[in-house]
């Protein structure tokens, strides 16, 4: 007897249909084989299966079976195909029907009940596309699923329950489609009014926030570097529908979004250690997995120290800094990842952290300073937008801020400038593929940035006495281009470009 | 100990043969020796030559008789069945079946399952 139930397979972002084929043979002794390229996790599930069958109070079928994962030839991976495989050799003992355009996914556990499966997101969106219109998954992972539009989504408890639904003795409930809930709060470390002092970083960061551009923050150890960037989730504005569906996807294929969870609405801040691995970074392995610039995708990636990061794992990062994506390629598998990123860097000047302190004395020596500096190397300073000096904050009118902490803008009003200065820009690229000023290209910048003669005068000269870059020459006219968004003018004009020029590309003028 | 293990086995046989004969297999040998080890019971229907391994255990609380054939126990069978294929010059068909019983401790019968071609 051979009874086929519908499941997928996902390939980085990507799904496929995958036949479970379950055979009940008549002949032969009794036994369980899994074939189809199953990996370590695929094949266990023979001992999930059996067990959370024989728990739900039903015989498990003293035959020889064989499951067949079609198409044979992609390895399968993964604890998903329990359910799809436990639903094939209940048929056989039940005598149920499977409803037609439906897919199954779950991963089962010894006492017959689901738990919380990774890709749940993804099968959804790709039953939307195929046309299928019931999806099973665990109760845990209906939420996620039910993001989607169009696709009825019943949530299982326990193989017992599901048999239950497909008997017609007690039916499962499928779940509402969920709305995405409007502007939630951004959950933020630090509001902006408790950083004292920093008007200028923080109007830089603010600026940053608001065109999505990459920032590099240098200052002397205690100044403030790591709050600021820790406040920035607090004012930046949240997902659209369609950029929230980006990062979930992300999410769900990586299995980091918690049981019960759904849809990601406020844009991610990645902090990872300086220790991370290329690998972790970047995503990759045997089967490629998002690293952190694509978890990071549409958010922040925040890398602290920058310096101390290897160089390896930073020069890495320049392919997926200009493209927003990158192609993760291994023997057997080639796989595309989103990484539309804003990154933020912080880093001391020099080892000791105290050049250029107005107070302090740096005991470094001018070869030690140099080599520090040169740690971060120069195509990566050349892709980032804004570089700024954190100056440290005078104790003594640090207890005069405190009493006036209250009169400081709050990360509130700043965020509310900075979705309004995207709003203007969702509007200037409703009919590019980009989505704020930082992604412009330079076709985007000679449409939307028309320069008036005195402010391109003014850039050249810049350009021509602090030796920039095109590339620093074209980012310079992208900030002014946000700075203008941020006062809604739709001109750029002499002094929104002057304040561009301040956070040019700088590390090495001090030496 | 009531009964030896010895004796089980051959109490088994016993019934698998009558099992057999029941259900229209003509037995053939029983306890046929080899180069390689014993079949327990070489049975013909339709022309096909059967050879049959018994499993017998009394009581499952130690383990199923199905669980006692393993793969080194299934290539073992498969030898002998190509030996006395050639031995006897038999042209037809043949295949190996497992007939697994299980006793009550008072010798009465719990069950007995006959599997088809289990190699």
């Amino acid at each position: 007897m051979l009874i086929k139930v519908p499941s997928v397979a996902n390939l980085g972002l990507e799904t496929i249909k995958v036949d479970v084929e379950v055979n009940l043979a008549s002949r032969g002794l009794p036994g369980f084989e899994i074939v189809g390229l199953p990996d370590k996790a695929v094949d266990e599930s023979k001992e999930r299966v059996r067990a959370a069958v024989s728990s739900s109070g039903i015989d498990f079928p003293a035959k020889k079976i064989t499951v067949n994962l079609a198409p044979a030839d992609i390895p399968k991976e993964g604890s998903l195909y329990d359910l799809p495989i436990a639903v094939g050799i209940l048929n056989s003992a039940l005598q149920f029907v499977i409803p037609e355009k439906s897919l199954f996914l779950g991963e089962l556990s010894l006492d017959g009940s689901l738990r919380h499966t990774k890709g749940a997101l993804l099968m959804a969106l790709f039953a939307r596309e195929a046309g299928f219109q019931n999806l099973y998954v665990p109760k845990d992972s209906a939420n996620e699923a039910a993001a989607i539009k169009g696709v009825k989504v019943f949530p299982v408890e326990n193989l017992f329950q599901l048999a239950s639904h497909f008997l017609n003795r007690k039916n499962i409930e499928p779940v509402e489609y969920q709305e995405i809930p409007d502007d939630p709060p951004a959950p933020a470390e630090f509001d902006m009014k408790e950083v004292l002092g920093q008007e200028q970083a923080k109007r830089a960061m603010e600026i940053a926030a608001a065109g999505g551009h990459n920032i590099i923050m240098i200052g002397s150890p205690g100044s403030g570097k790591t709050m600021l960037a820790r406040a920035l989730p607090g004012i930046m504005p949240s997902l659209n529908e369609k950029e929230s569906l980006e990062v979930t996807k992300i999410y769900s294929a990586a299995g980091n979004i918690p049981p019960g969870g759904s849809l990601i609405t406020c844009r991610q801040f990645r902090a990872p250690h300086h220790t991370a691995s290329p690998v972790g970074l970047i995503g990759g392995g045997t089967r490629p997995h998002p690293g952190e610039v694509s978890l990071a995708h549409r958010g922040v990636l925040f890398l602290d120290e920058f310096n101390e990061f290897p160089r390896q794992v930073m020069e890495a990062m320049r392919q997926p800094l200009e493209d927003g994506y990158l192609t993760i390629s291994r023997s057997k598998e080639r796989v595309k990842y989103p990484a539309e990123f804003m990154l933020v860097a912080s880093a001391n000047p020099c080892p000791c952290g105290y050049l250029n302190h107005p107070k302090k004395n740096c005991v470094c020596t001018p070869r030690q300073v140099r080599k520090y500096q040169k740690r971060i190397s120069g195509p990566i300073l050349d892709r980032i937008d804004l570089h700024i000096t954190v100056q440290p904050v005078d104790t003594r009118e640090f207890s005069d801020n405190q009493k006036n902490s209250e009169l400081l803008e709050s990360s509130e009003i700043i965020r509310q400038r900075v979705v309004l200065a995207r709003k203007i820009q969702e509007k200037r690229f409703e009919k590019d593929s980009i989505q704020s000023n930082a992604q412009m290209k330079n076709s985007h910048v000679k449409k939307y940035c028309n320069l008036a003669k005195e402010v391109e005068q003014l850039l050249r000269q810049a350009s021509m006495k602090f030796q920039l870059s095109a590339r620093s020459y074209m980012k310079m006219i992208k900030v002014a281009r946000t700075i203008a968004d941020l006062e809604g003018v739709p001109e750029i004009t002499i002094s929104h470009m002057a304040e561009a020029l301040q956070y040019r590309p700088k590390i090495y003028e001090s030496i | 100990m009531n009964q030896s293990n010895l004796a089980t086995g051959k109490f088994g046989e016993e019934i698998a043969k009558n099992y057999l004969e029941e259900k229209g297999y003509k037995i053939i040998e029983q306890n046929y020796k080899t180069k390689y080890a014993e079949i327990d019971l070489i049975a013909k229907k339709a022309d096909e030559m059967v050879f049959v391994e018994v499993r017998t255990k009394r009581g499952e609380d130690f383990g199923t008789p199905e669980e006692t054939i393993n793969n080194k126990k299934l290539r073992k069978l498969w030898g002998n069945a190509r030996a006395y294929t050639a031995w006897k010059k038999w042209q037809g068909s043949y295949r190996v079946d497992a007939v697994c019983v299980v006793l009550r401790y008072d010798n009465t019968m719990e069950r007995i399952n006959h599997y088809e071609n289990i190699i």
